[in-house]
């Protein structure tokens, strides 16, 4: 297949000001100006073929964000080279941009006061698209994303998960390439995301879309993506099968066990389970994987209100890809 | 095909500007009255001012209103079309929104000028021509399809470089992130101006306000070419003023969206 994004050592390097402490420290800086360098991306090396869907995770500053902003050209990178679909992204041709659309969790597009029909007609124009195309496509996501009826509502009326819903049609109105999505699932509930994630899917197989999906919640990567990446400070630290390296790195999981009545100690001898949280109405655990189920079993005979097993988090999955190398990790090209 | 497209988009922008302004009907109303009394308090102060004064130079009375008139004009021009969505450049580079406008096929320029149009400052524009009428009376010119073809024009031309004025002073802040002290450079620019002609600038002054901060030409050049005091080297300086900001504004603009970092999301 096409490789239509490829980078090569990309860097990007910000300079941000420090500043001493208290006034004194004020006054200094007057004079003399301290910067300190913060790589953001560090010598990163990807290829993606096009019809791709893959995830990038990482923790709170890892560099996904930014690795977005040089794909799509709003920043330039500081060193190496990047390539999107023929283009130098950052000499921002109109030609380029017609061909992707991104979608940033936490900044819309939408204009607020409006209504979703008039956003789309602003963009039935930017994006030159024929009316019969723009009413074609425009019915397509309406039924995709179940969101016909609410087409014509002021766009502040809408709920989280319905304006997640709505920006990803105003971004794939115009058939794009390459959908990047930074954060797509930010902030939604557990079923929003989920249909958020079915949409993505099927347009991903159905128009052959390629997506580059940012998120730190495991559930996205895993329901979605076959191929993911993963960045800690700016530097690519993992690039394979998205089910091997859970396998290899997600060990553990964590059960929260509540109760209606108090309850004290529990004498539960599963193997590896640690106590997180011990409070009367509330136990914590952390137990590996294949234990899971035994500590389940053991905490059922407490009669327990409810029991949640979570999935463990990003940062210790990346910890553990960090801590213990990826054996030079699988190389997807 | 390009400007076609360009013409569209901004049927749209203008088109979705009307609609939210009207999802709120004070938003709508209230711009009409609030710049129809702040325009009358300004005519209020010049006309203090200027009971007072008789000549600047060789201008009298009536050139004075018709220069008031033109800089109003000007002015109200750049509240209609643009200067509301100029002056929001500074907050979408500081929020990182202008994210929005750079990952769009289209001139984040052009989307930016033309998304704020403000139908409210109309009247400005109306209250600025029956000034410009009365201040041509005033004066006793000569207006034939030449003086008055010449006027549009310069004012045409002027209010380019007003509105390259406004996106080279804001688009600072694409290369640092507090500009604060720039805009209130222009206001109190425009604020002398407004009240000064050109014409009483000599020395390091008209050098300034002709060349540097060119705010000192924008309604006097207009003025002289509909009295008939314009000469060509006077017409040839104003033309090279304005083509030298152009310049500078594209550079300035261009590099600045090279060095947008964008903010942390």
């Amino acid at each position: 297949m096409d490789q239509i994004i490829r980078i090569n050592n990309l860097t990007k390097k910000y300079r941000r000001y420090r500043k001493k402490e208290g006034l004194a420290g004020s006054i200094a800086s007057l004079w003399k100006r301290e910067y300190e360098e913060k790589t953001a991306v560090d010598h990163m090396d990807l290829s993606v073929a096009e019809g791709e869907l893959i995830g990038l995770i990482g923790p709170n500053g890892a560099g996904k964000t930014t690795l977005v902003k040089m794909l799509t050209g709003i920043i330039a990178p500081t060193e190496g080279s990047i390539e999107v679909l023929g283009y130098y992204p950052n000499d921002l041709k109109n030609e380029f941009k017609k061909q992707y659309a991104v979608v940033m969790g936490q900044k819309s597009q939408l204009f607020f006061e409006l209504t979703v029909n008039d956003t789309l007609r602003l963009f039935k124009e930017i994006y030159e698209i024929p009316e019969e195309k723009f009413q074609a496509d425009k019915n397509y996501f309406a039924e995709l994303f179940g969101v016909r009826e609410l087409l014509d509502v002021q766009v502040r009326t809408l709920s989280l998960g319905e304006r997640m819903k709505m920006e990803l049609m105003v971004s794939l109105i115009h058939d794009p390439r390459i959908l990047f999505l930074d954060e797509p699932t930010i902030g939604l509930d557990a079923v929003a995301a989920r249909q958020i994630r079915r949409f993505l899917k099927e347009v991903n197989e159905q128009k052959g879309t390629t997506i580059v999906l940012t998120s730190h919640y495991m559930e996205d990567i895993k329901a979605l993506c076959k191929r993911t990446v993963v960045v800690n400070h700016g530097v690519k630290i993992y690039d394979g099968l998205t089910d091997e390296l859970f396998d290899r790195y997600q060990k553990n999981k964590k059960l929260i066990a509540t109760f209606a009545d108090p309850v004290g100690e529990l004498t539960l001898a599963v193997p590896g389970a640690v106590l997180l949280e011990n409070g009367p109405y509330k136990k914590v655990y952390e137990v590996p994987k294949q234990s899971a189920r035994e500590l389940l079993a053991g905490l059922m005979e407490y009669e327990p209100k409810d029991i949640v097993v979570e999935e463990e988090e990003i940062g210790a999955v990346v910890e553990r890809v960090y801590q213990e190398g990826s054996d030079g990790f699988a190389q997807i090209s | 095909m390009k400007s076609t497209k360009y013409i569209r988009v901004l049927r749209e922008l203008f088109s979705l500007r009307m609609h939210g302004l009207m999802v709120f009907r004070l938003d709508f109303f209230a711009p009409f009255l609030v710049d129809g009394s702040l325009f009358v308090i300004q005519l209020l102060a010049f006309g203090a001012v200027y009971s007072h004064v008789d000549r600047i130079g060789s201008w009298g009375k009536g050139e004075m209103i018709l220069y008031i008139g033109t800089f109003s004009l000007l002015n109200a021009l750049s509240m209609t079309i643009c200067f509301f969505g100029v002056n929001s450049i500074p907050y979408k580079v500081r929020s990182g929104e202008l994210d929005l406008y750079l990952s769009k096929p289209i001139s984040p320029l052009f989307r930016l000028t033309f998304e704020n149009i403000s139908p409210g400052s109309l009247p400005l524009v109306i209250m600025s021509v029956c000034i410009i009428g009365y201040g041509a009376a005033t004066a006793r010119t000569a207006l034939t399809p030449k003086t008055l073809g010449a006027y549009v024009f310069w004012v045409a031309v002027m209010g380019i470089l007003y509105y390259e004025m406004e996106v080279l002073m804001r688009s600072v802040s694409l290369y640092i992130v507090s500009m604060a002290r720039m805009e209130q450079l222009e206001e109190a620019c425009i604020n002398l101006c407004m009240k000064l002609p050109g014409i009483a600038f000599h020395g390091i002054y008209k050098v300034i306000f002709y060349c540097i901060l060119p705010y000192g030409i924008m309604a006097t050049l207009p003025v002289q070419s509909m009295i008939g005091e314009m000469n060509w080297r006077t017409a040839a300086c104003g033309m090279g003023v304005v083509i030298l900001f152009s310049g500078i504004t594209a550079t300035v603009w261009r590099r600045g969206l090279r060095h947008y970092n964008s903010a942390s999301s």
